[in-house]
């Protein structure tokens, strides 16, 4: 039995460490990300496709979206990746640079190209070679109330000319303003754009900041929401408190069984108009192809089946179950898929549109645009202002790494540890007590043996990994030894100030505040609900515990995002309170204070109850007896608690606010999902930035990762110290 | 060196005019110090305390003793104010402090389980009620080294409760009641997690510093021996009332009910049901095996032929008959407990009466087994009769 079991674990593990160790798989991997409608329109092609090719087989996953391109990036070079993948084009540029996808070839053969939009082969073209046979299209368009909107708005301009007639409630136009996917037709309209051609930022200069200015004097006229996020954006329109709404094709289920709308592309913006444009919004077009792994692409079979996914059939049926707004031209003469007339506005925009650029410095271009726009929306600065120091940020997040330095030191550092190691080792080998009291502890370690197995393979192997890949920049395909250049540009600040924007030191001046803050609220708050829950007079005591507990039961995510939306400034629960008080609204999250104090609400919120259930617990083993002797002795009540409860609480209370400063100190959920860093990155903590450096900044994995080690030193040392505080402690239990 | 009762009597005063308390004839009146009237104390639907009247003298020391259960933690503590009274008032010295919180009450508590401040050294526990009443340093310093000599506390002033043993731990709950200086000292049982050896040693010592302090004290106590040789009071409670009050031996000699008979001594007291005849001119209680003679002059009038009675003689006074004396009962032993200077003999006169308890001298215990029948006297008017019934004692006063 046991033996058995053992030998099934080996299995398990050479099948994990020894890729590929199985049967070459002679089926057709196809990994997509689609949900509903279009999932099972591709799953029927996949039948259908069996069907026809007798002896082929296709095997589908569906893989969650977020998880999608980092399964790609695992499971590809080690061979168990799908032949075949659908994804969207702007991630081409990685792929390519990681070697996810090899050229589609015969798949979209240049006799075919002319059936599909052009764009949208423009859109899968690098180089000159196509890497993705096109499937659908996705810009925004226009969505357009039937009710509130007489006749297709021909500008921009007569959209916002609507607030006159419309009611206050009801917004001319809606659409998620501080993202910049979503600003980048107004900023094409002004004859701007993301980036050059060279791959570097160029949402900078009097277009760019024309078109922050035209939308900023929209959000002004009350014409736009203030700082909607998309979700409100769709309950807006389909509330009827918005008469159009710019969004993409997502939008369309949202809305079924709401209002009654229809789709137009982009109307221009006339103030944009000049000698060499009619002021055009051309949204970023995003193009799903079906891409190939390097090897997928040698295999005939899978080439073909490509070649079908996207051909003419597959097409009318995507259409027409899935839904989709199909990359080729020849399936809208079909009266049958043409007749839907929502589809084809989207169509209709795809044409105008800009192919989304697939440069991987994209990725590190979102964060600072959007921060710009939000700022000049807010009016915090300038539009030019705003633009430069975007530039700036992704100037910093982009720079190149130094030339590598020798490994020599390292290695020296690591032999020499490891020598020390082996020395020591030695040296306790040799004592012979020492050799006894292993041979008779020998039963106890087959005991913890398994517990430590599992711990080294969970805990340590993974924690000496982030430490190696601290040393390294580059990508994890592609991992480039830089010695300690991440540690010392994180403890330089990066050559700016100390404690300028963004540095190391700022960050973690701001974490300790957020751990202080929240940490003494949280025992607090704690403290005083679970001294009031234990009073023994308390009615309903079982009920207000269980009340009490429950901001705790919630994932704290749920309760992020729900604490976001109550501080929303137009819409949120606690600026609708102020106003009914007769107090201002407050934009919580445009200043430091107050979108700190939102975080640390939130992060209270989830926090107190731990503290509270400590308390509790605690408070059960003070003897009543010896507050009893305070109350003879004279004590008051409030005597009694600082000077008899609490002391006593304190040797349990200290391990719990360690515990609680070390949770607070990484609370990426309320940090991330709550102010999101805002305003301009100023509330974030070091785990977030740590994060915005490995996803939001140009896949600086190894920069992060100096950075996660810097925690972890940081947490050890703190811990060290609260240690030594509470062990001097000790006496009192 | 200034006692703690020079400073305290400053503020006594004189004894309200309702001052019934018997105190012993040959003692002058003093001042009350505590009085508790028609006290009546429920928790929940259960009445603890059924209207409970208790006097202390200045300076006295009442012992509080009853079985288990029958409220006199309870009086202590509506004493110390850790409870409220449903019924009643209480008043220290002359004010009223029914409705008052322990801490405008000046008294000072030693619990059962010590309760030292366990995160507190040994002298921040003996200071804390000090300082929390604003008293100032220098006078802080100086009781706690009094209470700390007077307890010989010296050596461990500075170390923390848990580093004490249990006789430790007594004595600086002790001490910190005694720096307090109180109005009255209230114990709870404060000697029952100590040792045997310990208890006694304890106990001396409590009395030795209540002859030197003379502070007015309330002792609650389960310990018969405590109870005798503490009191100048005892106070014999059960089931919430006040059964007997008087110095030791005057309860001890004439307990008022069979109750306080059976409860006060140790081995406990022998009960026979019993008629009363009068053979010649002299009374005899007869039954279950017993002859008991009974002193005349004791119970006077309660003497009636035919009278049904429980009659109830303390084993010490259940003694081998001598030659000539007469015979109360032959005892069928079935164990002897040999306890070095005497043996206490258990067994019972008739198979169907009563378990029968008598002493032996040491040298009869040495040839007396189980399994013999011995001839029983009783000590001349020694025998106490109850009504059995009442349960009342039939003495003449
Ligand atoms: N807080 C309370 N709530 C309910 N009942 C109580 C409470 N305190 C005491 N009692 C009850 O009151 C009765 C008397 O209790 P008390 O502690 O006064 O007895 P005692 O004479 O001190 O007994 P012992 O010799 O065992 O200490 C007991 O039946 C006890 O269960
Ligand atoms: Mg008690």
């Amino acid at each position: 039995m046991r033996n058995r079991a053992i030998f099934l674990l080996f299995c398990a593990i050479c099948a994990i460490a020894i890729p590929g160790c199985g049967e070459p798989a002679k089926s057709i991997v196809l990994w997509h990300a689609y949900r509903g409608r279009e999932e099972s329109a591709i799953e029927l092609l996949a039948r259908r496709y069996e069907e026809q090719h007798p002896g082929v087989t296709v095997d589908l996953l569906s893989i969650p979206f977020d998880a999608y391109s980092s399964k790609l990036g695992a499971a590809i070079p080690r061979a168990h990746g799908p032949d075949l993948f659908i994804d969207a084009n702007e991630r081409l540029g990685v792929y390519l640079r990681d070697g996810l996808v090899a050229p589609v070839g015969d798949a979209l053969p240049d006799a075919e190209v002319g059936a599909y939009d052009k764009t949208s082969v423009d859109a899968v073209t690098l180089g000159g070679v196509r890497y993705a046979v096109p499937l659908t299209n996705k810009c925004l368009a226009l969505y357009v109330n039937d009710a509130l909107v007489k006749s297709d708005p021909k500008s921009i301009e007569e959209i916002s000319r609507l607030r006159a007639s419309l009611p206050d409630d009801v917004y001319p136009l809606a659409y998620e303003a501080p993202n910049s996917f979503f600003h980048a037709p107004f900023l094409y309209a002004f004859g701007g754009r993301m980036l050059d051609d060279r791959g570097r930022f160029a949402f900078q200069g009097e277009a760019a900041a024309k078109s922050i200015d035209f939308v900023r004097d929209l959000t002004l006229a009350r014409v736009v929401p203030v700082e909607p996020d998309g979700a409100l954006v769709t309950r807006l329109f389909a509330s009827g408190h918005a008469a159009t709404a710019i969004n993409g094709p997502w939008m369309m289920s949202e809305l079924e069984g709401t209002v009654s709308y229809h789709v137009i592309p982009l109307p221009p913006i006339e103030a944009a108009a000049s000698s060499s444009t009619h002021g055009e919004m051309k949204p970023l077009l995003t193009v799903e192809g079906v891409m190939l792994s390097p090897t997928g692409a040698e295999r005939e079979e899978v080439r073909a089946f490509a070649r079908y996914l996207a051909g003419e059939d597959s097409a009318l049926l995507r259409a027409g179950l899935g839904q989709q707004v199909v990359a080729r031209s020849d399936v809208w003469q079909n009266d049958l898929i043409a007749s839907d007339l929502k589809l084809k506005a989207f169509h209709d925009a795809a044409r105008a549109a800009v192919p989304m650029p697939t440069s991987p410095a994209m990725r590190a271009a979102w964060v600072p645009a959007n921060q710009a726009i939000v700022k000049v929306l807010r009016g915090d600065a300038k539009s030019v202002d705003a633009l430069e120091e975007a530039a700036a940020r992704f100037a910093d997040a982009m720079r190149p790494q130094p030339p590598p330095p020798s490994p020599a030191p390292l290695l020296v550092a690591l032999g020499a540890i490891l020598l020390g190691l082996a020395f020591y080792a030695v040296r306790r080998a040799q004592n012979p007590s020492f050799r006894v009291a292993v041979r008779k502890s020998m039963p106890a370690y087959r005991y913890v043996a398994h517990a430590a197995i599992v711990i080294f393979a969970l805990v340590i192997v993974p924690l000496a990994a982030g430490a190696l890949a601290s040393f390294f920049a580059g990508t994890e395909t592609h991992p480039l030894y830089v010695g300690m250049t991440n540690y010392v540009r994180i403890l330089t600040a990066r050559g700016g100030p100390l404690l300028g924007h963004g540095s190391f030191y700022l960050t973690l001046l701001v974490t300790v505040l957020w751990t202080l803050a929240n940490v003494t609220l949280h025992v607090a708050i704690g403290l005083v609900l679970g001294v009031a829950l234990s009073r023994p007079l308390l009615r309903f005591k079982a009920i207000y515990r269980v009340l009490l507990i429950l901001p705790w039961a919630v994932p704290s995510y749920v309760t992020a995002l729900a604490w976001k939306g109550m501080f929303h400034r137009q819409f949120g629960a606690v600026n609708a309170i102020l106003k009914a008080l007769g107090a201002e609204p407050v934009s919580w999250f445009s200043h430091f204070s107050t979108a700190f104090a939102a975080n640390v609400a939130t992060n209270v919120w989830l926090g107190f109850p731990f503290m509270m259930v400590v308390t509790l617990g605690a408070l059960t083993s003070i003897p009543k007896d010896v507050l009893e002797a305070a109350e003879v002795d004279g004590a008051t009540r409030l005597q009694r608690f600082f000077k008899v409860t609490l002391p006593l609480l304190k040797p349990t209370l200290l391990p719990a606010v360690v515990l609680g400063a070390v949770w607070t100190f990484n609370m990426f959920n309320v940090v991330f999902l709550v102010s999101g860093g805002e305003p301009d990155d100023s509330t974030d903590i070091l785990v977030s930035d740590a994060y915005r450096w490995a996803f939001t900044r140009d896949a600086q994995y190894g920069y992060a990762a100096a950075y996660a080690v810097l925690i972890f030193f940081l947490l050890l040392g703190g811990t060290r110290l609260l240690g030594k505080v509470a062990g001097s402690e000790e006496g009192i239990t | 060196m200034t006692l703690p009762h020079e400073q305290l009597s400053t503020s006594v005063s004189v004894a309200s005019a309702s001052s019934e308390v018997s105190a012993p004839a040959t003692a002058p009146k003093r001042k009350l110090r505590c009085s508790v009237r028609g006290a009546k104390k429920s928790f929940g639907q259960n009445p603890i305390l059924r209207g409970v009247d208790l006097d202390i003298e200045e300076g006295a020391f009442a012992v509080l003793v009853g079985p288990s259960g029958c409220g006199k933690s309870t009086l202590l503590r509506l004493v110390a104010g850790l409870e409220e009274l449903d019924e009643g008032t209480i008043h220290l010295g002359e004010r009223d402090v029914t409705h008052a919180p322990p801490r405008d009450r000046d008294v000072a508590m030693v619990f059962q389980s010590y309760a030292l401040y366990p995160h507190l050294s040994v002298r921040e526990n003996l200071a804390f009620g000090l300082k929390l009443r604003k008293t100032s340093d220098k006078d802080i310093d100086e009781r706690v080294r009094e209470a700390s000599k007077m307890l010989s506390l010296g050596e461990l002033l500075d170390r923390m409760p848990k580093q004490l043993s249990g006789g430790q731990k007594q004595r600086v709950a002790m001490g910190r009641a005694i720096v307090r200086r109180p109005q009255i000292f209230l114990f709870d049982e404060p000697l029952s997690n100590l040792d045997a050896a310990l208890r006694a040693e304890v106990r001396v010592e409590i009395r030795r510093n209540h002859d030197q302090l003379r502070a007015t004290t309330l002792y609650v106590t389960h310990d018969q021996v405590e109870a005798m040789t503490l009191a100048d009071t005892l106070w014999v409670m059960n089931g919430g009332v006040v059964e007997q009050k008087g110095t030791p031996l005057d309860v001890y000699e004439r307990p008022r009910s069979e109750f306080v008979a059976g409860f006060l001594g140790s081995p406990q007291m022998n009960f026979f049901d019993a008629k009363l005849e009068k053979e010649g001119d002299r009374w005899l209680a007869i039954g279950e095996g017993a002859r008991i003679a009974i002193g005349e002059e004791r119970f006077g009038a309660a003497l009636t032929e035919g009278r049904t009675v429980r009659a109830g003689v303390r084993p010490h006074d259940l003694v081998r008959a001598e030659e000539g004396q007469p015979i109360a009962g032959n005892l069928h032993v079935e164990i002897i407990e040999a306890l070095g200077f005497e043996a206490i003999a258990h067994g019972w006169l008739t198979a169907s009466g009563p378990r029968v308890i008598a002493r032996l001298d040491a040298d009869e215990a040495r040839k007396a087994k189980s399994g013999d029948s011995i001839p029983l006297a009783v000590t001349p008017g020694s025998a106490h009769l109850f009504d059995p019934k009442t349960g009342l004692a039939l003495d003449a006063k």
